[in-house]
Formats: C-alpha cells, structure tokens, sequence
C-alpha cells in the first residue's frame, strides 16, 4: 500500500529522518514508536505529503507521491497530532466541509462515517459546536473527519495523546475494524502498550530505524516480557553501539 | 464544475464562520456606523462658532453698524469683551478666536471717503481654521461696504458712482462647502481598505495557529481553491459593508449619490483585489495573526496617511506626491469623491481605472505566487 525507499529528511545540518526503508501492507496497522524528537512525525508528515523529502522516494498504491500529489491525496486520511477541526463549526459542519473538499457528495461521506459515528458514539454530538466538546470526543471526531472520503489510508499521529484509558482501548478497536475492512493503518505513539496492538511496529531513534517487525517476534529475539521492555532495551543496546 | 463545488465548500464554511462570530457582525456593520458618525462630524475643517470680539475704540453709529452685521451671520459668536481689553490676551486667554479692533476716528474716515482701515487679530494656531476664519470676517466685512455705498447712492443721487467690482463665488458641487461631503467618500474608502485588508491578512494565519492549514494540505484542495474560498467571502463582505455605509451616509449627512452607483461598485471591486491581495501576502508572510494584524496596519497607516483624506494631495511636497502616486488607497478615494460628488463617468475616470486595475492584477498575482511558495 505504501512503500518508501531510502527515506531522508534534512532541515539544514541536521537529518531528522534517516534511510528510512517501508513496505506496508493493505489492512496492516503499522506502528511508529520512539521518544521525542525520533522522527516519528516528520516520517509521517512526508508519508502524506505534507513535508517534500530531501531524497528518497514514496509510492502510495503504486503512484509515487511527488509525481501524483492530487490522486495520492485523496488516498489518505490524516489525523494531525495537534486537534485540527474547526472550534466555531458544528461538528457536523466540519464533516459536511471536509466532504466538499475531498468532492465526496455529503450523503455519501455521511455512509463512508456511519459504522465508526455508531462506534463512537457520536450521533447526539453531531450538532454541537466543536470548540464546546470534551477533549475525548474532539479526538474522536478528528478521527471521523480524516474518514469521510473513504481513503484507504489512514495516518493518525499520537492519536491517544491526552485521552483517558477507556476512551483509548474504544480508539484502538475502531483502529482494528479499519484495518479489518481493508485500510492501512499508519498510528504513531508513545504509549507502548498500544504497541501491542500493531500489526508491525518500527522503533526510530535520531531519525533511524532501530528494529522493524512484528511485536511478538521482536519480543523473543531481544527477550523483552513486554513492549515497554522491549523498547528500553533496544535503545539501550543502540545507544551501546552509537558510543 | 467539481473544482467551482470545493470553492463553494470553502465560501459555505467561512460564512458559517463569520454568522457565528460576533467581532465579524460588529466589522459589517458596527465599523461603518462609528467611522461614519465619529470621523464624519469630527473630521471637519468647517469653521462654525468663531468667538468674535470687538475692541471699538470709535464707538460711533457707523462702528456700531458694523458690529450690528456680523451679528446676523451663524458662524460668528460676538463675545463681550471689556473695551479696555488687549487683543492678545483675549486670543492667549481662549476668550476669542478673531478680535476686530475699530480704531478712534474710523468713522470720520470711512464716511469721508479717505479710506479707514481695521485690524484684524486672529488665532493662528490651526492655520487651516485661522485661514477660513479671515476669510468670513473679510465677506462679512465686504458686505457691510457695499451696503454703505448703497445707502449713500440713494441719498445723494447727483454724487458720482464709484465703480464697484464684485466678485460673485460660486462654489461647484458642494455649494454649502459642507466638510462632510468630501470627507464622507473618503471615509467609506478608509473603511473598504481596512477591513478587506485585515479580513485577508488574518485569514491564512488563523488556520495556521489553530492547525486547520496543515490539515488541508493533505487534502487534494489546490492553492487556487483555497485562496478563492477564502478571497470570495472577504470581496462579498466588504462590498455589503460598503452598501451599509452608502445607506447610513444617506441617512445620517443625507449624501446623495451624484454619479453611477454600478461604477463605484465596479472600482470598489477592482480595488479590493489591491488590498485583499496585500492581504493575503501579508498572512502568507507572517506567523501569528498579531504579525499580521502588525503589519497591516503598518500599510494601512501609510495608505491613508498619503492618499489625501486628511490633507490634499496637491498639498503635499512634490516628492511625496509622487509616492502617493502610488498609493492605490489615493486613486480610490479620488474615485469615490469624483462619483459620489461629481457623478463623473468612467470616461473621465479613466486614468483611475488603468492604475487601479494594474494596481490589483500586480499585486494580487504576487501575492498567489507567493502563498504557493509557502506551501
């Protein structure tokens, strides 16, 4: 579904992405771990075309990126980090508005959201204005509106950032259901028991990969108990080799 | 068609926005109502009300006579003075703005024929006002002469005329030289360019700080798209503020609109793409919307300062005129007095026309070729 090669990223001296290599899968959730400042969201920002790679290619479904910027962009579902709807429209403005810029017809955006608005729950809140929403139910919508074209890609940066516990085990079965119906999942997080949840996980330190691959196995090559472990460890081991 | 439905996505979803927000109803209509009423009677370089006082040193009938004609007039209000007063301290002490000073003998003289003369002591500190204020005293003055060589021709018919020239004024356009006419155009011009220019120049920055421009850059909208969506609902607000304004100054200095109401809404569209592009130049430029708001009214400040609303240009020193030249806020406002008060045609605004339209098209494609570096 997606597919990087030799992935770079500079800003002046400094690489914050460095050889990057990914092969993802259609239906996969793909997970970036890593502390701050490890590139997770330049990595991501590139992906979806937000941020022009130094060098490097990306192909989405076989379209490479710089090339096709358009139909690439209407792939792609994105959830910024930081909360990015509307604050002085009502919810369902915002969706109404996001459907008009991606030429889906309304009705139809309004199909494409109908399973995760029943998930979520979010049916009575669909007439509120956004900015009076509760940081949980801001999330959620954020979430809704990067679905309303129906992109076979989704990016969702540090969704869960911020949110309770409860809301966030809802968050990650509406992540799963994507990527049962098909969708490519692309999350970012710091939180490594969400880790468990991904399909594959990368862990990136100073812009690089450090280990790639599927939580289980990663967990028995290193002798981690959980993904928490895991992680210490292979910074550790990585910041070993660096010195 | 598709690409016109996501531009009337965008249009939908900023008049949502601007309905919702109390500062934008207060910008549409609470700005032209109080520019309108403050600067309308406040900017004014009528002169009404001079405090007048008379040092009459002659006291004769005739001295009295002429104290007597400026009594009728409205725009003087004759301030009793003690008689043994300085001319200068009444004006030092505020008590009076022009003293006539009637010198003993003055009568014998004037009615002798040998000529008398009279002093005038006037309060320069606004020399604009003191320059006015002269001139009513010498009409006022001027009349009671001719009156006088009336009365004496009908008592002593046999008498040789004296050959009188008078000078007939007639003032074209605004016969009253009522202030308001000319500042009144000028205001609604100052107000079509601050807030079209701030409406654009807040707009991108405002998506910037609240992270709704990152989110529609990685959708498939293009940067026309945008910048129309946005640009649209700015030109369609700024042209209903404009017919508020039009309405109220009907209402409230009753102006009437002499020349074509589709030409100055022609102009004022053609205008507005100088200042909506500056606008969103300035938003593509800078990083928070206190930036902007900095540097609009930097501009803004410069424009009005040197396009003639205060001070005429003509009046300025030859190189300042020639940079007012290229003020587009100056042609404007030239365009707005010449419709509103002349009812000039497009032939005669023609020159007008060229700049503005050049003005816009200059400074508009910069502007989009810029916001698309940006991104």
């Amino acid at each position: 579904m997606i597919h990087t090669i030799d992935l770079v990223k500079e800003f002046g001296s400094f690489r914050a992405v460095d050889n990057i290599n990914l092969d993802i899968a259609k239906g996969e959730i793909f997970g970036f771990l890593g502390a701050n400042g490890a590139g997770k969201t330049t990595t991501i920002r590139m992906l979806c075309g937000l941020l022009l790679p130094s060098s490097g290619s990306i192909t989405v479904d076989g379209l490479d990126i710089a090339k096709h910027s358009e139909q690439v962009k209407h792939k792609i579902g994105y959830m910024s980090q930081k909360f990015s709807l509307y604050p002085d429209l009502k919810a369902i403005e915002n969706l109404e508005f996001y459907a008009g810029i991606y030429k889906v017809p309304f009705k139809k955006a309004l199909a494409n959201i109908r399973d995760v608005v029943d998930q979520f729950g979010l049916t009575d809140i669909l007439s509120s204005i956004t900015g009076d929403l509760p940081m949980g139910y801001k999330q959620r919508l954020s979430l809704v509106a990067a679905l309303v074209h129906d992109p076979p890609l989704v990016f969702l940066d540090e969704p869960t950032s911020g949110v309770d516990p409860q809301a966030r085990r809802e968050f990650w079965q509406v992540i799963n259901d994507l990527a049962q119906t098909g969708k490519s999942v692309i999350v970012s997080t710091h939180f490594m028991d969400e880790a468990e949840y991904c399909h594959r996980v990368i862990v990136m330190q100073d812009g690089r990969e450090v280990v790639l691959g599927k939580p289980a196995e990663l967990k028995d090559q290193h002798q981690a108990g959980s993904m928490q472990e895991l992680f210490l460890r292979v910074l550790g081991e990585n910041n070993a080799k660096s010195v | 068609m598709k690409s016109l439905r996501v531009i009337a996505s965008f249009i939908k979803k900023e008049f949502r926005q601007i309905v919702r927000s109390r500062e934008m109803l207060i910008v549409l209509f609470g700005l032209p109502a109080v520019q309108l009423l403050v600067m309308g009677f406040a900017v004014s370089n009528e002169v009404k009300n001079l405090r007048l006082a008379f040092l009459d040193y002659d006291r004769s009938s005739s001295s009295r006579a002429l104290v007597q004609s400026f009594n009728t007039a409205d725009r003087f209000k004759i301030v009793p003075v003690e008689q043994d007063a300085r001319a200068e301290e009444l004006i030092s002490s505020w008590q009076a703005q022009i003293v006539v000073v009637i010198p003993p003998g003055f009568s014998q003289d004037y009615l002798s024929g040998k000529g008398s003369s009279l002093q005038l002591v006037v309060d320069g500190i606004d020399g604009n006002s003191a320059a006015v204020a002269n001139a009513y005293v010498a009409g006022v003055l001027g009349e009671f002469h001719r009156r006088n060589l009336q009365e004496r021709r009908i008592r002593t018919p046999l008498s040789k005329p004296i050959a009188e020239v008078e000078l007939i004024s007639r003032m074209s356009f605004n016969p009253d030289l009522k202030s308001s006419v000319n500042t009144i155009p000028g205001i609604i011009a100052v107000l079509v360019t601050v807030t079209s220019m701030m409406l654009s120049a807040i707009s991108l920055v405002k998506e910037k700080e609240l992270g709704t421009l990152e989110q529609l850059l990685v959708t498939p909208v293009k940067k026309q798209q945008l910048m129309a969506g946005k640009l649209v609902p700015y030109l369609i607000i700024t042209l209903a503020q404009l017919q508020v304004a039009i309405v109220m100054a009907g209402l409230i200095f009753k102006l009437q609109l002499a020349g074509s109401y589709w030409l100055l809404m022609l102009f004022s569209g053609i205008y507005l793409f100088t200042t909506l592009g500056l606008g969103i130049l300035i938003s593509t430029k800078v990083g928070t919307q206190q930036q902007a708001m900095f540097f609009s009214w930097f501009i803004m400040v410069i424009f009005i300062l040197l396009s003639g609303f205060f001070v005429p240009v003509r009046n300025m020193p030859p190189a300042i005129q020639w940079i007012s030249y290229f003020n587009p806020l100056s042609h404007y406002m030239t365009v707005l007095r010449e419709i509103v008060i002349k009812g000039s045609n497009l032939g005669q605004l023609a020159k007008e026309f060229w700049i503005l339209l050049s003005s816009g098209l200059i400074i508009f494609s910069i502007s989009v070729i810029s916001f698309r570096k940006r991104i």
